[in-house]
């Protein structure tokens, strides 16, 4: 008996895991093909320079003086008018040079005013909500002390708030590091695909865009709106773009409005990085989805799209879970009575179809950008799946426990994704370029 | 020893699943990205300016060829040749394969074919049916009918694009675009922008007082339904934005006082004043003679009627067709209008700023049947 349920119960779970991970696949397919097939991707950059509003760009730092010359540096040089331009320099609570060097642009550029953080709490969200007051800009735009952009960025940055339903806009974020570790490497090529496949192709279908919260901005007024920035979330820049699109606010992606970053080179960094990331962006699910369903604003495709986007976390347990009860299925020998080559059948069909539907995401990306050679990478994505997978499984432990139990102070907090780019002290952009044949270059 | 074989084959195999993955990471392992060009900037002209600059280069780097004349200097760029001559006149039907550098002004007949691009330092005229690569002018230049430019042209003084000439890239100005009829281009920038027909006639407006819609209504205004505006179905996004559900076809003039996101078609009646941003999920349609000071975006086409005059920016996912009469022009920043579809220019336009489309932007004469009586003065 006991072993009849626990066969029925394995076979349940291979089911729903496969319904849920054929429903992503079947997003992932949509979304790859719609990308390559659109010949005219939503985009503003013919309006480039047109849209000038006066604007404040926050660069939260905390302990950056390795690489708060180059970031500061590369604003000045940015190709916006000075007039309409406030650079908000965020010093929170740093004990090292950082408020030395901020001070010092801020003698020769009057533009840039510093705001020096001393006490309250940690964190880049709690950080914005004090420094968001004096600000006088129509848009926010926000950079992680770490990044560096182009010089056309913060026009290109502006440009999709000439519409009025824009509430927020997101860049793209382009990792520099590449060689630094084979890691650096794979998440190339996941950030490939999670911007040039996945936001663009999103924003072409209407759905919102995700906001990042760096290399993007929002509109003062739509962010005072929904109530300015949720200090209390992980994920403060998930949490703005649902907020923003329940009160009717669209995210714009901006795909030419590319950013340096450097990505996490050992898996430590990373799993502390995808941990923040799951309980943010979880907790996002379990605030948002009632209203996101209720919603009066979204169409059923972009209530989905929103659930799916909110709920991918959890595939990583279920397709755990769908492994776990294969293998009881594989050890115990009643399981073994069903008609075994149309159920095998079944499942290498799913196989082949689910399984590739992430790499097509992937190759649509590099074939988009050109970047042959780090294509041929993409098989050692299964080391980066299996991380990622432990990873964010482990998260979701910490995140359900916390929610149910209460914090045992095995939580997530908020802590500075560690920096490895030793900075240039605002010499050129910090960066050191190598040509690589068949990158793009 | 079978199962050693077997265990070797096995792991053989599964290596060659990696292998070329192994072989890309150890040419990139410790190389950085180079993929981005920090310094790039949006330039209009970017093609005209980056043309002028390599010239100047070549030209100052390169030695004169042995085959050199004192009317003509010949230099060698790889496989290319550039000509520089002091002032060039060319008769009908010659074909020229060389980068052309005329230090004066340059003249061509009918039908001749640049196959290189044309650098002229002076005034430029282009006869009928010519066909060029591209074209930068120092001076004023003009296109003379049904030429057709497979790139760019990009002049300092006034550009006249004839009717009928097709241009598959950009056409920019530092002075002025004279745009005809049946000319086609991707995109236009300019000062100043004109089509055939110019009358700078200010339009007459109705004399006699008309209800005014006011959107966000005042909590005095009525609050059924009247002249196709539903209070019910406006509400606030916050922000000072408003939202309104489903299609707004307003039957008396408009004051728009706010940024208003319109779920389905958006139309206002004449003389409408838009003094904010509006974005409509489907089609625009302006009514003649209005007054647009907020951008207008939508998904779908937009249509300004005539004699409207804006200030602002225009974006349309699918066509736009701006009518006899219309106005671009504001303080400070140069106006811009884009479109996913065909943008369509009718006479007697001017817009100070660039006109651009995914597709083409295309001059047409505003059909005379239309214009008699005038629609806006009826």
């Amino acid at each position: 008996m006991a072993i009849t349920a626990l066969i029925i119960f394995s076979w349940t779970l291979i089911g729903i895991a496969m319904v849920v991970l054929s429903a992503y696949a079947v997003r992932h397919y949509y979304l790859a093909y719609s990308r390559m097939c659109i010949a005219h991707p939503r985009e503003t950059n013919e309006l480039v320079g047109f849209v000038m509003p006066r604007i404040t760009v926050f660069v939260p730092m905390h302990n950056e003086e390795r690489v708060a010359r180059d970031i500061l540096q590369a604003l000045v040089d940015c190709d916006y008018d000075w007039k309409l331009l406030e650079v908000i320099p965020i010093n929170d609570r740093s004990t090292d040079g950082t408020r030395a060097i901020v001070d010092d642009f801020a003698r020769r550029y009057p533009f840039i005013k510093p705001y020096h953080r001393s006490e309250g709490n940690g964190g880049k969200p709690a950080a914005l909500v004090d420094a968001t007051v004096n600000s006088t800009g129509e848009i926010y735009l926000m950079f992680d002390a770490d990044y560096v952009p182009g010089r056309a960025v913060l026009k290109m940055l502006t440009a999709p708030f000439l519409d009025p339903e824009i509430g927020a806009v997101m860049g793209r974020v382009v990792p520099h590091n590449i060689g630094d570790s084979l890691l650096s490497g794979l998440l190339s090529l996941e950030r490939s695909a999670g911007y040039q496949s996945v936001q663009q192709a999103r924003y072409n279908l209407g759905f919102t865009a995700q906001f990042g919260g760096t290399v993007g901005g929002v509109r003062a007024a739509a962010l005072r709106a929904v109530g300015g920035w949720n200090p209390e979330s992980l994920t403060e820049d998930t949490d703005l773009t649902f907020a923003l699109l329940l009160n009717g606010w669209r995210t714009a992606y901006v795909n030419r409005a590319e950013c340096y970053e450097e990505v996490p080179q050992d898996w430590g960094v990373r799993r502390r990085q995808l941990s923040r990331w799951v309980t943010g962006h979880t907790e996002c699910l379990h605030n948002y989805w009632p209203d996101l369903v209720r919603a009066r604003f979204l169409t059923r495709g972009e209530k989905w799209d929103a659930i799916f986007l909110l709920a991918m976390y959890l595939t990583a347990p279920i397709i755990v879970l769908g492994w776990l009860a294969s293998l009881v299925l594989f050890f115990v020998p009643e399981a073994h009575a069903v008609p075994v080559l149309p159920i095998a059948m079944l499942i290498i069909g799913y196989q082949l179809f689910s399984n590739q539907a992430t790499f097509l995401e992937i190759g649509v990306a590099t074939l988009l950008d050109g970047t042959r050679l780090r294509a041929l990478l993409m098989p050692l994505s299964l080391l980066n799946f299996f991380a990622n997978t432990g990873a964010i499984c482990n998260a979701l432990r910490k995140f359900y426990w916390n929610r149910f139990w209460g914090s045992g102070g095995d939580g997530d907090g908020w802590y500075k994704t560690h920096r490895t780019r030793p900075g240039s002290d605002g010499k050129g952009f910090g960066l050191n370029h190598t040509k690589v044949e068949g990158m793009g270059d | 020893m079978l199962f050693l074989i077997y265990s070797v084959l096995f792991l053989a195999l599964f290596y060659l699943h990696f292998a070329l993955a192994h072989r890309a990471w150890i040419t990139i392992r410790g190389k950085r990205s180079s993929e981005l060009d920090m310094s790039y900037v949006r330039l209009e002209d970017y093609f005209g300016q980056s043309f002028r600059r390599k010239l100047k280069h070549w030209l100052a780097t390169l030695p004169a060829a042995s085959n050199s004349t004192a009317n003509l200097l010949v230099f060698h760029h790889g496989q290319e040749r550039i000509f520089v001559a002091p002032s060039v006149q060319y008769p009908s039907g010659r074909v020229e394969k060389e980068i052309l550098v005329a230090e004066g002004t340059f003249s061509c007949g009918n039908n001749c074919d640049f196959r290189r691009e044309v650098m002229v330092h002076g005034d430029c005229s282009i006869g009928e049916g010519t066909s060029l690569q591209a074209i930068a002018a120092d001076g004023a230049l003009s296109l003379g009918e049904a030429v057709s430019v497979r790139r760019w042209v990009d002049a300092a003084g006034k550009l006249t694009i004839g009717a009928h000439s097709a241009i598959s890239s950009r056409a920019t100005s530092r002075t002025a675009i004279e745009f005809l009829p049946g000319a086609h281009a991707q995109s236009l920038f300019a000062p100043e922008i004109a089509t055939e027909g110019r009358n700078d006639d200010a339009a007459e407006l109705s004399s006699k007082p008309v209800t005014v819609v006011q959107i966000p209504h005042r909590p005095d205004d009525p609050q059924k339904a009247h002249n196709g505006f539903d209070p019910q179905k406006l509400f606030s996004m916050g922000g000072g934005t408003y939202a309104y559900e489903g299609d707004l076809d307003i039957t008396a003039p408009l004051h728009l006082r706010a940024p208003l996101v319109v779920r389905g078609h958006f139309s206002c009646a004449k003389e409408s004043l838009l003094e904010a941003d509006v974005k409509a999920h489907r089609n625009i349609t302006i009514g003649p003679a209005s007054v647009v000071k907020g951008n207008l975006v939508c998904d779908g086409d937009m249509l300004l009627k005539p004699d409207v005059y804006f200030q602002s920016i225009l974006q349309a996912g699918g066509t736009m067709r701006l009518s006899f009469g219309v106005r671009g022009l504001r303080e400070k920043l140069p106006v811009a209008a884009h479109s996913t579809g065909v943008l369509t220019l009718e006479s007697n336009i001017v817009i100070n700023g660039k006109v651009s489309s995914a597709h083409r932007v295309i001059a047409i004469a505003t059909p005379l049947a239309w214009l008699q009586p005038n629609p806006t003065r009826a």
